[in-house]
């Protein structure tokens, strides 16, 4: 096998829209071979049987979608202020409340009285879903959603209420969601990674990498940052740029000197393995450079998602950029904002309709042109965040009520899914008359999760990795029920 | 005496506990209401017959599997490990009639419940799990003792009212104690509740006082609480002595003899060494082991590796780094027969030994520089001195027990408080403890500080001492008896308590949290603080300060240690694991299927007269036994598979019945007692693997090995072994000439670029090897996270090697590694000349510790050539002609690509 075959013309063409390309021709002759299949480029499994490939896996049951969406809303989003209008709030606003909760106040000195919401609600669609004016992009595309109201969780920090909505467990070390759902499952694109992080470029959010670690895992099921702008992978492209033909000499070498090496060494699988993986790191180049170039996308597409416009730029680029990575059989795709933009501990009423400002027309954009194109059938749409937000007030030290927010709530928070297998326009679960607990059809973490996985064709019971003769699974030894009420 | 309940305006408690109600099964309901005018069975003539044919084999009188007892209707009450069996009115949420309908209970199928007996369970559940009259009446009025209020007490008031803080003068931790009272009398009027000061404190919700619960990390006391509290006083405060269980006072059911005969849980045995075919090839005892099981399946040895190779091999394996050119010359011309010993023991000496074996064992510790846990990863400014430690003890060769006693109670050794001096001895021993201080910590924060977060922590701390140097899944436990090991849940909370002197839930040393400095561990309160440094460091601290202006000053340097502060909190089993649970109160202990099960576990005080427990150091003199089970052959064990590859045991960490059995087990005890014999010698076990024929073999492939050894469990060859992340990056500063060996100190910075990049900021003579580099577990360097460093959680067992693209996307695109692609090329230009073929041999001698081939250099001469070309072109397009220029940076390019190789990146 020589690595200096002459590359078709149509791949030299793509490949000339690379700029800062590391790998030179060299890399045509590899896009030539996109058969290349997974098991070779993954061929070193490593100790144990644990499969280290991501190669296409059957499902345990019928999957009702093969890639997930998730936006994530770190922060903490106001389920009262958003989806769960409480009209108690209104009449009993300015009461004091605070000793009846004393211990789930994360910050008791700043604690006000009940707080009607800033906001005015309507019902919407054919469901009639009643949905904040600060989301008024969203309230035209309910009857796609299912929403759940009776989300709650087991801890009011961020740090470990994050941890355990991605992965399970309140502590860093696990399998996040979707290192589980590619370790299942594998990937239906060996040119790109099978779980991708659309992080925003204006920072990490809080845990960090953490976020998407793939734990225990082998750290091919890890996600991998494509940044939205810049290199879309780090060492993507290199530091200090180099003529072309020098890198294309200096690659060839490696690759003649490499399999020297391999033909030396008959029977050491893992040196194929490294052979494939430099062959992979090039055609990713061409493969996630194509993927995040949205200039190719029409001008009413970009519009409806908000690109190019304050403030949605920024989201709407990911927004779109994972439907075209769903588009290539991407498996797991993952969005984020930066900083705490839902965690609203002040001026609420201006912030969060900053934040809903930021995400609402994007989102509701991606939902219809997910539609539009057959795809939202196969992709599941995951919204949310970590916990929600208390029906009292969190007052700065002046106590100045304008400048009121929410403190954290780990009892009750509101997502929703879309797409594949989801019942759409489904109001599911219900909070006391406050907000402050879900109390109807309470909806766990692990049953969220359980929930993610069965679309996928996923048994939460099923898909584990033996570690020390334990089964560890996402949903752990936490009993975990599939939220049927919110499926077809 | 009538069961009374105190009502409060908890309206939000029960409005929030309301809803996890699930859904009863709809069948049940349904067959409920059809036979509703059927009376509910009897205990006495239909629960009571049913159970003790069924259940009380396992869960009786006698026997308590899971520490339930279900042939008396306390012992249903009680519940068990999984905590209550029965929840009156509620059968769907009664374990008992769960477990019995699901057909999980009993185990054997031919045992199992009839439909009708599942349903007389159901019905008396539903019924109200009424015991008749008599029984019933028993069962309510069971008295509560003590030890239903301590952790009560703990949990909610002896923070403020215990024993470093003494608020209003009270301490609420025995009855003792509270008759005594405080300030404003006694805390309790036994009989008379609502006479007491503690009911009345409480239930007019001045105490725990609300606005101070975050600040002291309390949760406000429930309503069932309180009411167990109060009938407690009303029945006069009633004290029962129980003594702890420990390990010798009952003999423990759930594990027998027959467990204590599992190969890990016997000491190990004497073997003697096995005769073979092919002695010529035996050079030590190890040999003769492993051809013995290689000839059972028609193999032998692999040949020997040439001299060049084992060469590498060796220092590689020894020091993490590959040998210098003229070391390599100087071995390959050395013919004296001894060259190969001289060579070992050369690098034995070296203290980049310490560098590469001290790795190992951060890795097993959890070593970070920060916290972790929350955002604010917040450094750990003293850690790095354990690090320090750590290296020094392997360059020294310190005995592995002597090594293990330092780490697990090295407070205990000498009385550093009363030292009138802090020598070398007593801040190694100091600085040793910081072993189980290497978890996660976010309990320096309020809101993550609480006794759940706690228990973490410890409960970390424990699993890093189980899978690090016990061999044993501890963790598993802590909630339940282990389903696999015969380790009951006692045994795990009989380890806790062992360390309770120094991590105590209810007496917590929070890391105290000082700007710009970080946690200092401080309980600002008692006055407790992390111990000092060497007198004579500290002094020469003092004095510079004394020199330096205000804002020069340093901080002062501390020791990141653990320490018994005596007089610890009881220990209660969690059932579940959850401290709400409470279960029997046990005292310290080791595991009972490694003991005899008779003979006690026996604790004194370290010194006369010591407020320390002497827990922890009973505990390392019997973990370091000459013929514990599993110290010794845990340890080899690793050593072992540094140097082969495999494990004797694949699971390292793993020896119970659930890891993998020995391959070689008479090997394994052999090396165990010789471990022993050789004092606990970490050198002398190198010594002893790296001179046997075993290690010298060549690790080529041949088509027998794929045939009968495709995984090399035989050792019928040695295995290619990629460099590690420590040892690449070392690599390619020692070949680029940039390799800053100075030892020891606090970490080298991390330079983080926006896009999130990290990478060693270096120091002024080049960078330091990695271990040296500062490890934030929320910045590591990406060339660490591309090359499978581990994510400290809490530790790491055993590290998996990936072969993915962003690896290959580092080596050819990092800036560092062009960099030093560069110091590489201006190293072989200084060391070979100009001469393209010298400058190719150069390149191989530095890199790859050899000559090139024939056709190796001829492709380098050709790769040279054609890169000259190349940049010339480039340059005359630039306006330039430099033809000087033009083959440096050819030159530049042809290590770049060394660099990238898998001829560099994996070892023979």
């Amino acid at each position: 096998m020589s690595a200096l075959e002459q590359p078709s013309l149509s791949r030299r063409d793509l490949f000339s829209r690379v700029s800062g390309g590391i790998l030179g021709a060299a890399l045509t002759y590899l896009l030539s071979r996109d058969d290349c299949s997974g098991s070779r480029l993954f061929a070193d499994e490593g100790a144990g049987a644990v499969h280290a490939d991501l190669r296409p896996r059957p499902p345990h049951i019928p999957a009702k979608a093969k890639s997930v969406i998730h936006l994530f809303m770190n922060g903490g989003p106001s389920q009262m202020d958003l989806f769960d209008p409480k009209p108690m709030l209104d009449r009993h606003h300015g009461q004091s409340y605070f000793d009846r909760i004393a211990g789930e106040v994360e910050n008791p000195q700043s604690a006000g009285a009940l707080m009607r919401s800033p906001f005015r609600f309507a019902r919407y669609g054919q469901c009639g879903m009643w949905v904040s004016e600060a989301l008024p992009h969203l309230a035209r595309q309910v009857d796609d959603i299912a929403l759940i109201r009776s989300m709650y969780t087991t801890n009011l920090t961020h740090e470990p209420a994050i941890y355990l909505i991605q992965s399970g467990k309140m502590g860093p070390g696990r399998p996040t969601l979707g290192a589980w759902v590619v370790y299942g499952l594998g990937s239906e694109n060996q040119n790109l990674p099978a779980y991708v992080v659309l992080d925003d470029p204006l920072g990490l959010p809080i845990n960090g990498v953490e976020n998407w670690q793939s734990g225990f895992l082998p750290p091919l099921f890890q996600g991998t940052r494509f940044r939205s702008t810049g290199s879309p992978v780090l060492n993507l492209r290199p530091d200090v740029a180099r003529p072309e033909a020098v890198v294309q000499t200096e690659r060839e070498l490696v690759t003649r000197l490499d399999h020297l090496h391999r033909r030396q060494r008959p029977g050491q699988p893992t040196l194929d393995a490294r052979i494939a993986s430099y062959e992979l790191a090039a055609r990713m180049q061409v493969s996630a450079t194509d993927a995040l170039d949205i200039s190719s996308e029409t001008q009413a597409t970009r519009e409806m998602y908000g690109v190019g416009r304050a403030p949605t730029d920024s989201y709407a680029r990911r927004c779109l950029i994972a439907r075209r990575l769903v588009e290539r059989g991407v498996r797991f795709v993952q969005l984020y904002i930066n900083a705490q933009i839902w965690d609203n501990h002040t001026t609420l009423a201006t912030d969060l309709k900053a934040a809903c400002e930021r995400t609402d027309q994007p989102i509701a954009a991606l939902l219809r042109d997910l539609k539009q194109r057959g795809l939202l059938e196969s992709t599941l749409v995951v919204w949310g965040g970590e916990f929600g937000r208390l029906p009292i007030a969190q007052l700065p030290a002046d106590r100045d009520e304008l400048k009121a927010g929410r403190d954290h709530n780990k009892n009750a928070f509101c997502t929703w899914m879309a797409g594949g297998g989801i019942k759409a326009g489904t109001i599911y679960g219900a909070t006391d008359e406050l907000g402050l607990a879900a109390v109807e059809n309470r909806v766990s973490v692990p049953d969220w999760h359980a929930t993610i996985l069965h679309l996928l064709g996923l048994h939460h019971e099923q898909l584990f990795l033996e570690i020390n003769g334990l089964r560890e699974r996402l949903t752990g030894v936490n009993e975990a029920h599939v939220v049927h009420g919110i499926l077809t | 005496m009538p069961r009374r309940r105190f009502l409060l305006p908890f309206l939000i408690l029960a409005l929030m506990t309301a809803g996890t109600v699930r859904h009863a099964l709809l069948g049940a309901d349904a067959q409920a209401k059809a036979q509703s005018t059927r009376p509910p069975p009897s205990f006495e003539r239909d629960i009571k017959p049913l159970l003790q044919a069924k259940c009380t084999r396992c869960h009786g009188e006698n026997i308590h599997r899971s520490d339930l007892d279900l042939s008396t209707p306390s012992g249903i009450r009680k519940g068990g490990e999984s905590g209550a069996v029965i929840v009156p009115s509620k059968p769907d949420e009664s374990l008992l009639f769960e477990k019995v309908h699901s057909g999980k209970m009993p185990p054997k199928k031919k045992d199992r419940l009839s439909d009708t007996e599942v349903d007389s369970i159901r019905r008396w559940i539903a019924a109200g799990a009424k015991f008749d009259s008599d029984e019933n009446a028993k069962a309510s009025a069971e008295a509560l003792t003590q030890h239903d209020v301590i952790p009560i007490v703990l949990r909610h008031c002896a923070v403020c009212h215990g024993l470093h803080r003494k608020e209003a003068n009270l301490d609420l931790r025995t009855k003792v104690a509270m008759l005594r009272g405080g300030k404003s009398g006694p805390a309790i009027v036994p009989g008379k509740p609502d006479e007491s000061l503690v009911i009345k404190k409480v239930l007019a919700g001045q105490m725990p006082p609300r606005d101070r619960l975050v600040e002291v990390s309390v949760k406000p006391i429930d309503p069932d609480e309180i009411d167990t509290l109060a009938r407690w006083i009303a029945a006069g405060a009633p004290e029962v002595v129980v003594e702890p269980d420990i390990a010798a006072t009952t003999p423990d059911p759930l594990v027998t003899d027959k467990d204590r005969d599992f190969w890990a849980f016997r000491p190990p045995q004497p073997m003697t060494v096995p005769k073979v075919q092919n002695v010529k090839r035996v050079r030590n005892p190890i040999d003769a082991f492993v051809l013995q099981k290689l000839e059972d399946k028609g193999l032998t040895l692999a040949p020997q590796a040439d001299r060049a190779t084992l060469m590498r091999r060796v220092h590689f394996d020894l020091t993490g780094l590959p040998p210098e050119p003229v070391e390599v010359q100087a071995y390959l011309t050395d013919r004296a027969p001894d060259a190969y010993e001289k060579l070992i023991d050369r690098l034995l000496a070296s203290s980049r030994y310490g560098e590469r074996w001290g790795r190992y064992w951060l890795d097993l510790a959890g070593y970070a520089d920060s916290e972790g846990k929350r955002e604010q990863d917040l450094p750990r400014p003293h850690a790095w001195r354990y690090r320090d430690y750590v290296i020094r003890a392997f360059n020294a060769d310190k005995p592995y027990a002597r090594f293990l006693l330092e780490q697990l109670a090295g407070d205990e050794l000498a009385d550093y408080e009363k030292a009138p001096e802090i020598g070398q001895e007593i801040y190694d021993n100091l600085v040793a403890t910081g072993f189980l201080r290497m978890a996660p910590d976010a309990t320096w924060a309020n809101i993550t500080g609480f006794i759940p977060d706690r228990i973490e922590v410890i409960a970390d701390e424990i699993e890093v001492l189980g899978s690090a140097v016990m061999g044993l899944t501890m963790k598993c436990a802590r909630c339940h008896s282990h389903k696999f090991d015969p380790i009951p849940q006692r045994d795990y909370y009989r380890l806790a308590a062992v360390f309770k002197g120094a991590l105590d839930e209810y007496d917590w040393l929070k890391p105290d949290i000082r700007p710009g400095i970080g946690p200092v561990s401080q309980d600002i309160l008692t006055g407790r603080n992390l111990p000092h440094v060497t007198t004579a460091e500290r002094q020469s601290w003092m004095e510079q300060n004394k020199k330096a202006p205000k804002d020069k000053q340093r901080p002062e340097p501390r020791i990141h240690a653990l320490w018994d502060r005596g007089d610890p909190s009881p220990t209660y089993i969690y059932r579940r694991g959850d401290p709400q649970s409470i279960g029997r109160l046990v005292g310290p202990g080791v595991p009972s299927v490694l003991t005899d099960g008779k003979t006690p576990f026996e604790v004194k005080p370290p010194w006369p007269g010591a407020k320390q427990t002497g827990r922890r150091l009973a505990f390392a003199r019997w973990l370091t036994q000459p013929d514990h089970p599993l110290t010794a052959r845990v340890a080899v064990n690793r050593i072992w598979k540094h140097h082969f590859g495999n494990g004797l045991v694949k699971s390292l960490g793993n020896f119970g019945k659930s890891g993998t059995p020995p391959s070689h087990p008479e090997l394994l005890d052999w090396l165990a007692r010789e471990f022993v014999k050789q004092g606990w010698s970490v050198k002398s076990m190198h010594r002893l693997m790296m001179t046997s024929a075993t290690y010298r073999q060549s690790s080529a492939v041949t088509a027998d090995h794929t045939k009968h050894d495709p995984e090399n469990s035989l050792y019928s060859r040695m295995p290619l072994v990629r460099l590690d992340a420590e040892a690449l990056y070392d690599t390619l500063l020692l070949v680029a000439g940039r390799l800053d060996e100075t030892p020891c100190g606090p970490g080298d910075a991390v330079k983080v670029r926006a896009d999130g990049l990290a990478t060693p900021a270096g120091t002024t003579k080049g960078w330091r090897r990695l271990i040296y580099v500062k490890m934030m577990r929320k910045q590591l360097p990406t060339h660490l996270e591309n090359f499978d460093f581990p994510q400290m959680n809490p530790n790491c067992v055993e590290r998996r090697d990936s072969t993915v693209a962003p690896q290959a996307l580092h080596l050819m695109n990092n800036g560092m590694v062009q960099e030093l692609a560069e110091h590489f090329a201006k190293r072989v230009s200084r060391e070979a000349g100009t001469d393209p073929a010298k400058r190719v041999e150069g390149v191989y001698w530095i890199a790859l510790s050899r000559l090139p081939t024939g056709e190796e250099k001829q492709i380098g001469m050709d790769a040279l050539n054609k890169l000259t070309e190349r940049w010339n072109k480039q340059l005359a397009a630039a306006g330039k002609t430099d033809r000087e220029e033009a083959t440096m940076k050819a030159l530049t390019s042809y290590c770049h690509a060394i660099m990238n190789s898998a001829s560099l990146l994996y070892v023979d």
